[in-house]
Formats: structure tokens, sequence, C-alpha cells
């Protein structure tokens, strides 16, 4: 068998050879030397490499080399063409000189940059009064004269071990009362900070529960006072908060049946009876507590079935009509760009009153204006790659019309936007969202635009409420936005930044909203982490896996919010999410649909809390995948839950309490 | 036609000698094998077609980090080796990737990180790297990159700034040029295959030496009698002209690569997207994406030779095989129409052969052709 990769290279080497072209056969090189082999820099120097091939005899050969470092990015410059370095900060580097030719042959030399002295060390804490008996453990960040971070040794010290200690890890221990200095010393520079040590004047606790009882997933706060011999409260020695727990029922490797965290915010997951202490060094206090079931699940029942077979469906949108019926949209996915209006003033009985097909593979995100009658589509895939969004007519859903279309820059596709006060909020793949007026609906035109400024961005969605844009972010987060209702200055056509928020995962897809009734401000952050498709998935055949949680962060205080929460449903990943009267309705793709219970103050793993309401996996043998649940989007109408479904359409069930009596 | 190429004649009669001594004879028993790339399936389709048979799908290989996005797999490329294939995709967190694949199972062996929406790749004949240009199809005009990524590690090493939309990354045949379009600025930009930095810049529009496109400031598009929009580069294998075609200008320029001018403009109805040359160097084939047709020329003479219409809208990328009996060409379609490949014979024009696949087939590269 004679393959291409001959016919070629013979090809290659003819042409060559009769034309005379200059070209970079490189075949023969056997070995590749850099010189020097090793080389040491200072920071802020510069040297010369020099690459050499040659043959299996020693002969040498003429060819171009590509030098390049890729443990150097950002700390050793290398020209790729010259081999000319600078050191910009300290530490070993292998550079690679590759023979741009027919080889995989490359040299290498390893360059020592040292690393310029130590300018200063940070110490984590702050200092000031410090009380006998409390003990604190310190950070030391030690960074160079390259503004480097160093990892290097830091030796703890204390100027007066009378009064205080440290240990090597920095953990501070005040023994009297004395002016002491804590020092942090790196290679001869040394971080101080200052405390004074007084007696501890503490001679009794108290600690106080917020409820007697609660339930599963209830946030109780203790609260501990901690007093003088005169009574006074001391109000600046830290409380420990500990937990001593006895559930009702015991099982070999569960989870911590309940946490306790340092501000005294506890949460139990199993019913017991627990204990919370609190302590100050010589003193201990505490409040027990009775937990019971939550007891808030209730049966979903079955209500209807708008069957899409044919194609994977995307989101949905259900609204009233201007006529005072029901309807819903419905977008697909990866098919032929049509969209679906279902009269469902019925929901046991979805009625198909319209589609449309527009020029893409996905209309992505579907959603109605507030007055009804204005249906906008997002398009992605459009054979003239112009994608945008499809302005749509639908105040007679049996009789849709196209208004008008509109893509001047939004030719990466739009996969999410939002409609809010004659505005369509549409996310263009990748880096921005573009506000587009639709007053005029025949006439749409863009007014305004807001992209982050932070390396890599890239933002997936755009939810509104109250003139407040929260935009997710994948590794940013959350953006908080004001578009009109902020105290900002925002408008439409001047989106500002109000605040934001990233969690650890760094895969921010969707975000919602939540005013507690507590006064809680929250926001729902959920992730989206795929599986690599590149392992043989059949997507016709195989149920799609999704991994992913939705964070809840407390954003009471915009300038301060604090992730307390998360909902992770082991096995499945979060989608989309809709959030009404204290309840989360979540769509968590194989996972199914779920209902958790969002009342009152939210701390930890909430799936673990007996919070969950409800799950339900829809199953059509006659899907797109058979039988696989794979929920892309909920929505709360009038009482009833409708939510998308990837492989089948969209459903709808209902809610209701549980008819078996609860013990 | 306009002008006429310097020397085109005998420079094809030499390839033409060179290439009957270099490859086999024609036997009708010769096999093609292509990856396809389908942008709105995240989908590759490896096909083979038997000379006189049946081009079927022997496999399809999906791709991609996230099941439920469209990740717009639309690149791709073959090292010269046939051990490895490579893969761009479009989208990303914003940037898109490139996936190198060992031929041997089609699994992943290694990814390295890419610009915003890279969409064609190149690997030279020393297969040393690969140079992604980073369409950014995002819509903010401004200049881009070419990313060069060096292909054993995996690392990419520098982003080059060429121009806006850059597009249509080839090598010339020696590996010593690397040549892209840039879709928004009407130039074609020249990379040294030693140094790899811009060599030099032509507008396609006055046919001048270009300067770089200042950063910072949005491409303005000139009128549209006098725009390009130049989509693809394909380097005469004789490494004397380049082939660009305008796509909105309904034109194939012929560059010299002496001159660095505009010497040819042959007339190409239909939108020319993408553009392949037989390896003597005899016939252009072009894909005419608006036209949903394939065009053939003779490049001695600029005749157009064929003008085949195919069987679905929007064709895309084209390649000619080792052989230049055929050229096998990728469609598009719309909506949920099909990808489709078709196999062309280019001595009579007739379509021999076709195959459907997932939808919008793309990117073609082909692997090996065998006896």
């Amino acid at each position: 068998m004679r393959t291409t990769k001959t016919i070629r290279m013979a090809a290659l080497l003819g042409a060559l050879a009769v034309l005379g072209t200059e070209g970079i056969a490189a075949q023969e090189v056997a070995r590749v030397e850099v010189t020097p082999a090793t080389l040491s820099l200072e920071v802020g120097e510069k040297a010369q490499l020099s690459a050499e091939a040659f043959d299996a005899d020693g002969n040498a050969i003429d060819v171009p080399f590509l030098y390049f470092s890729r443990g150097g990015r950002g700390r050793l410059a290398v020209d790729r063409a010259t081999g000319e370095i600078e050191a910009f900060k300290g530490g070993e580097y292998e550079v690679m000189a590759r023979v741009l030719g027919p080889t995989r042959i490359s040299g290498t030399m390893m360059v020592t940059v040292a690393f310029p002295a130590i300018d200063r060390v940070e110490i984590s804490e702050g200092g000031g009064r410090f009380y006998t008996g409390v003990t604190i453990r310190h950070k030391a960040t030690v960074i160079d004269r390259a503004d480097d971070v160093r990892d290097v040794a830091v030796t703890w010290s204390s100027s007066d071990e009378s009064v205080a200690t440290v240990d090597r890890f920095g953990v501070f221990s005040a023994l009297a009362p004395g002016d002491v200095t804590l020092s942090a010393t790196a290679e001869g520079v040394v971080g101080h900070i200052a405390y004074e040590v007084a007696d501890n004047p503490v001679t009794s606790m108290a600690v106080e529960a917020s409820q007697a009882r609660g339930r599963t997933g209830d946030v109780i706060h203790f609260t501990a006072t901690a007093s003088d011999a005169g009574g006074g409260a001391v109000g600046d020695i830290p409380v420990t908060f500990g937990l001593i727990a006895d559930p009702d029922k015991v099982a070999t490797a569960d989870i911590p049946p309940a946490e306790v965290d340092a501000m005294g915010r506890f949460v139990a997951y199993k019913p017991g009876v627990y204990t919370v202490t609190a302590s100050v060094p010589g003193t201990t206090s505490h409040a027990t507590v009775e937990i019971l079931p939550r007891h808030v699940t209730e049966e979903v029942t079955l209500v209807g079935h708008a069957p899409v077979r044919n194609v994977s469906t995307s989101d949905l949108w259900v609204w009233e009509g201007v006529d005072g019926r029901d309807y819903a949209i419905t977008g697909t996915h990866s098919g032929h760009g049509s969209t679906y209006w279902w009269d469902v003033t019925d929901p046991a009985s979805p009625v198909l009153t319209d589609s449309l097909l527009v020029d893409a593979r996905t209309t992505n995100d579907v959603k109605v204006s507030e007055d009804g009658e204005i249906c906008v589509i997002s398009r992605e895939g459009a054979s003239n790659r112009r994608n945008g969004i499809v302005i749509v007519d639908c105040t007679d859903p049996r009789n849709i019309e196209i208004i008008s279309t509109y893509d001047d820059e939004l030719t990466g596709g739009v996969h999410n936007l939002f409609i809010y006060q004659d505005h369509v909020y549409a996310v263009n793949n990748g880096t921005r969202f573009d506000v587009i007026s639709i007053a005029e609906p025949a006439t749409p035109h863009r007014v305004g635009r807001f992209e982050l400024d932070t390396p890599g961005h890239a933002i997936h969605d755009i939810w509104i409420v109250d003139g407040i844009a929260y935009t997710s972010n994948w590794s940013d987060g959350v953006v908080v936005i004001d578009v009109g209702g902020g105290d900002k200055g925002g408008s439409p056509e001047n989106p500002v930044e109000i605040a934001r928020f990233a969690d650890i995962g760094g895969a921010t897809h969707a975000a919602f909203p939540y005013q507690s009734p507590t006064g809680k401000f929250y926001i729902f952050m959920g992730d989206e982490i795929g599986a690599p498709g590149f392992d043989g998935q059949e997507a016709d055949r195989t149920p799609q896996f999704m991994s992913g949680y939705i964070h809840v962060v407390d954003f009471t205080d915009p300038e301060n919010p604090e992730e307390v929460a998360r909902y992770e449903i082991p096995e499945a990943g979060s989608h989309n999410m809709w959030i009404d009267d204290d309840r989360l309705y979540a769509a968590f793709y194989q996972g199914g649909l779920r209902v958790l219970d969002i009342s009152g103050e939210l701390k930890g793993n909430l799936y673990h809390q007996g919070r969950e309401i409800a799950v339900y996996k829809s199953y059509d043998p006659d899907g797109v995948v058979a039988n696989a649940p794979f929920t892309w989007g909920p929505q709360i109408h009038k009482g009833n839950l409708f939510f998308a479904e990837y492989f089948s359409g969209m459903w709808a069930v209902k809610l209701q309490p549980r008819r078996t009596l609860i013990p | 036609m306009i002008g006429r190429p310097k020397a085109a004649l005998a420079r094809c009669a030499v390839l033409a000698t060179l290439t009957a001594a270099a490859l086999p004879g024609s036997a009708a028993s010769q096999s093609y094998w292509v990856y396809v790339a389908a942008e709105s399936e995240d989908e590759v389709a490896l096909l083979r077609y038997d000379a006189g048979g049946d081009l079927v799908v022997e496999k399809t290989i999906t791709t991609g980090w996230l099941a439920a996005e469209i990740e717009a797999p639309h690149g791709l490329a073959v090292d010269p080796a046939g051990e490895f294939w490579y893969l761009t995709l479009g989208h990303g967190f914003p940037n898109g990737r490139l996936v190198k694949y060992a031929t041997v199972a089609d699994t992943v062996v290694g990814v390295a990180d890419l610009g915003l929406f890279p969409a064609t790749i190149a690997v030279p004949p020393h297969g040393t790297v690969a140079l992604a240009v980073n369409a950014n199809f995002h819509g903010d005009h401004v200049p881009s990159t070419v990313t060069i990524v060096d292909l054993e590690t995996m690392f990419p090493i520098a982003d080059v700034v060429t121009c806006t939309m850059p597009h249509g990354s080839r090598f010339s045949a020696d590996g010593s040029k690397h040549y892209s379009a840039c879709m928004m600025d009407n130039q074609l930009v020249e990379i040294d295959g030693a140094t790899l930095d811009v060599s030099r810049r032509l507008d396609l529009v006055t046919n001048e030496p270009a300067h770089a496109p200042m950063d910072g400031h949005m491409a303005m598009a000139p009128s549209a009698a006098e725009n390009c929009s130049p989509t693809w580069t394909t380097p005469h294998p004789d490494g004397k002209s380049v082939f660009v075609p305008c796509n909105k200008g309904d034109l194939i320029l012929e560059i010299d690569l002496d001159d660095w001018r505009i010497t040819r403009r042959i007339e190409a109805p239909g939108a020319p997207y993408n553009l392949d040359l037989t390896p003597d160097g005899s016939k252009l084939v072009a894909t005419l994406k608006g036209g949903a047709r394939v065009g053939v020329w003779d490049v001695a003479t600029g005749e157009l030779l064929h003008l085949v219409d195919s069987l679905m809208r929007v064709t895309h990328g084209v390649v000619a095989t080792p052989d230049g009996r055929y050229a096998i060409v990728t469609v598009e379609g719309i909506g949920g129409d099909p990808g489709t490949v078709e196999v062309i014979d280019l001595e009579s024009g007739a379509r021999v052969a076709s195959a459907h696949m997932g939808k919008q087939a793309g990117g073609i590269a082909l692997w090996k052709m065998e006896s």
C-alpha cells in the first residue's frame, strides 16, 4: 500500500529540486545543540542563545529554529526567531529550540534566573489588642523585588516569649499581658505585626440560640456573650464555636449531621439533638437545640406533554397572551432553526398553534415582551453567519409574523437574551451583551452594550429584574449591572456595573436573583460543566451527562457578597432555573426537574437538608433519545410547572400536598 | 479573465512532468480518506471514497467539552506524516482551542488554547507548527491574530497580530511562507516561515503594499463596488503565486509573489469562498458559496472548465486529491439540511459521489490516498 505520505514527500522533494526553491529540509537532522547549555542570569538581563543542527555524521546542517519556553510564559521572554532571551522573574526555565523542518528533534538548554532579593513580607492578620490564652494563626506572603510571590521558608518569632509565643505555622498564643511583636522572616527580610496582650477578663460565657427547635435546613444563630467579673460584655475576644451532635439515626460513613461556622451560624442535615459550644480561653458555655425533619415533599402529577421528537428542545417561555389565553414558545437546539408556539390554556392538552423556521440551526433562547405582543428568538448557525435575533409579532400565536431581524455585529451568534421595557439584551456569543431597542420593532437598533474588561472574559446569560441585570460570565461569575433600576445612574444606553462575585467553580452559566422574605437578597449562580464529548458518546443513542451545581450567594450587602450555600445533585449538573414564592425550580439535565424549598435563611448544602420538595424525571420512549431526561429549563405559570426537555419537548406538571400522612 | 500569468504554461509543464514521475499511475483502485468537520453538530466525520465507487462515512467522532453547547469545529489539518490530525473549535470561554488527534484511533492527544473563534489552520510540510487564524467572528472589527502552536508540545508560542477577521490559513508548498486573508481589511498577509513574523501585506483593493490595520480602530468596509472580502489563500505549488478569492467581488485573484501585485483576476460569480489547486498546479477549484456550485478553472489559461451544481446550498471547503483526479467538496446546507460531502471528477466535471453527514459540513482535510 502506498499512502499520501509517500506521495506528498516525493512530490515535495522533487519540486524543491526541480524548481530550486529554498526549502526547509531538515530530514537529516540527528541532533540539536543549544549553546550555552546552561546559563545564569539576573532579572532584567538579556542573553543570546544559539542552536545548531547536526546530521548522524556530526556535520552541521543549516536549518531555522523556533525558540520557546513553556514554563517561562510571563517570566522569561524568548524571541522565537532569534533566540534572544530576557529574564523578568526568577526561576529555572527550559528553553527549547525546535527545528523548523520535517523532524521532531529539538534541543534544550536551562536558564537559571537568580531570584532577586526579598522585598517584603506581608502578614495576614492586623494586630492590635489580644487577650491571654487566645490563639490565632497568621500567614505570611513573601514578595521579591521583581514583584514575584515567592515560596520560601518563613521563620516566625516573638519579641517576648513570656508574653506570647508563635510556632512554625504562625500560630500565635498569648500568654501574659504586655506588648509583643510577631515577626516573620524570609531571607533576612522581616515582616512585623504588633500586639498588645492584656489579661483575659472573661469570667463567664453565655450562649443563646435564635430558636430552640427547628427543622433540617433551618439556619439557627448562636450568639455568644463573654462577660467580665463586673458583668460587662467583652466584645473583642474571639469566640470558638463547637458542635456536639446526636442525630436521631446514625449511619456508617454518613455526611456530617450538622455544621456550625465561625459566626455561630448552625444548620442541621439530620434530625436530632445538637449542642453548640461557645468558648473563650478558660470559659465555655453551650446551648442545645432540637432538630426535626423538614417534611416538605409534595407529590408531582403529570399534567401534559407537548412532544417535540424530531429535534432537541431548548428554552421555553410561557405567558398570558393578549387574548387572555395562555401560550408557550419553545426553541430548538442543533436542529433546523424552528420555533414552536403552543396554546397551553389547558396544560393537559397543549395545542401547537404555529411554528417558524428561520435560517439557523439553534434558536436557543425565546422570550416574550411584558405586554405579550413581541416574541424574540435568538439565532445560531445561520447559513450567512450573521445570526442575531428575529423579532416576531406574536399578538396572535396562531398567526405569528416576522416583523424584523437584527444581526449587526451579532455574528458570533446570540445564545441568550432578555426583553425588558422595549429593549432586547442580547448575549453575543463570546464577550458582551448588546442592548437593542425594539420600541419600534420594525426598526430595531443598538443603543448600548456592556463588556467586562477582565482577561479572557466571556458571557453566557442575562436576566433582568427591576432594572438590574444579572449576567453570568463563566470564570468572572455573576456581574450585577444597573440598566435603569439601580442607583448607579445606569440605563439601557449606559449599563453600569454594581457588583460582581466569582465562585470557586469558574463555570457560571445562569443566575437568578431572589429577594427572600427574611430580608436576605440572594443570587443563585448555576454552573454548567460538561464531560468532554471526546470519549465516543453517540448523540443519538446515549444520554449525555453534565455536572456542576448551584452556588447560593448572599448579596444583601453588594459590596461584600458571601457564598453561603450550595445545591448540588450527585451525578447531575445544573442548567436553567426559576424562583417563585420561596421555591427554586431547577433543571438539572440528567437529574431531571427539581423543586427546592428555599424558605428562610440558607446555609450549607441544601440537597442534604430535606429541602427537596419534588423531583420529576420525564421519560419519553419516543424522544430524540429514548427515555433520557435532560431537563433544560423550568417556568411556573398559573400554578402549573412547565419545563423544557432537551430530548422530548415541553412538559407540564403540578405539585400538590402529599396525601399520605406524615408522622 | 484579465491579464495573463507569468510563464504559467511553462511552470505547469514542469510540474506536470514532476508529478507524473512522483505519483503513482491513475489506477482506478485508489481510495481517498478525508476528515470533515460538522460545525453545527460538534462532530467530525471520516469519509472514504473509492474511485468509481461510493463515498462512505467510515466514522463519526464527537468533539467538544460541553454536550449542551455547540463549540463549532471548523478548521482541519492533517500532519504530513499522517499520524495526527488537528481541529479548531470556534466557540470557547470565549477563546477557541486546537485539538490534536491521533489518526490511529481518532483519540485526543493534546489541546492548545487559541484566540477568538479560530477558523482555518495550516501545517507546513515539515509538520512542526500549526498556524491558526483567529477569525473572531464575534463582531468587533479589530485586528486579530494568528496563533503559532508547537505541535509536539501543543504549546501556543505566540499570537501574531495580522488583521481583522483573518481567514484562509495556508502554507506554501515548501513551508517557507504562510498566507492568510483579512476579510474585513481586504489584505493578503504573508508570514515568513522561518521567523514566523509578518513579512508583507498587500491591499487587495488598491493592489499596493499595505500597512498593518491600526490597532483599536474598527475596520471600515470599503464601498461595495471595491470590496473584496477575501476568504482564502492557496499558494501555487511552484511557489510563484498565490490565489485569493474575493467573496464579495466574485473574483479570484492571482498575486505574483515576486512583484507582490495582483497579476490576474479570474471571474468567479457566486461568492467564491475556499480554493484548492491540484498538486500539479494545473487546475484551480473553488467553492462558490453563494451559488451553491463548484468551479474548476484551467490555471494556465484561466478558462472555466466546469461549473458544477451542488446537491445542497452553501458550498464551503474543498481539497484536490493528491493525484489531481478529484475535488472533494463540503456543503454546509441551511438550517436542518444535513452536511454533504461531494466528489467531483475534475476531468469530466461530473459529481461522481456524495454522502450526508452532520450539519454544516465545513472544514476538510485529506488524510491519505491508498492504492
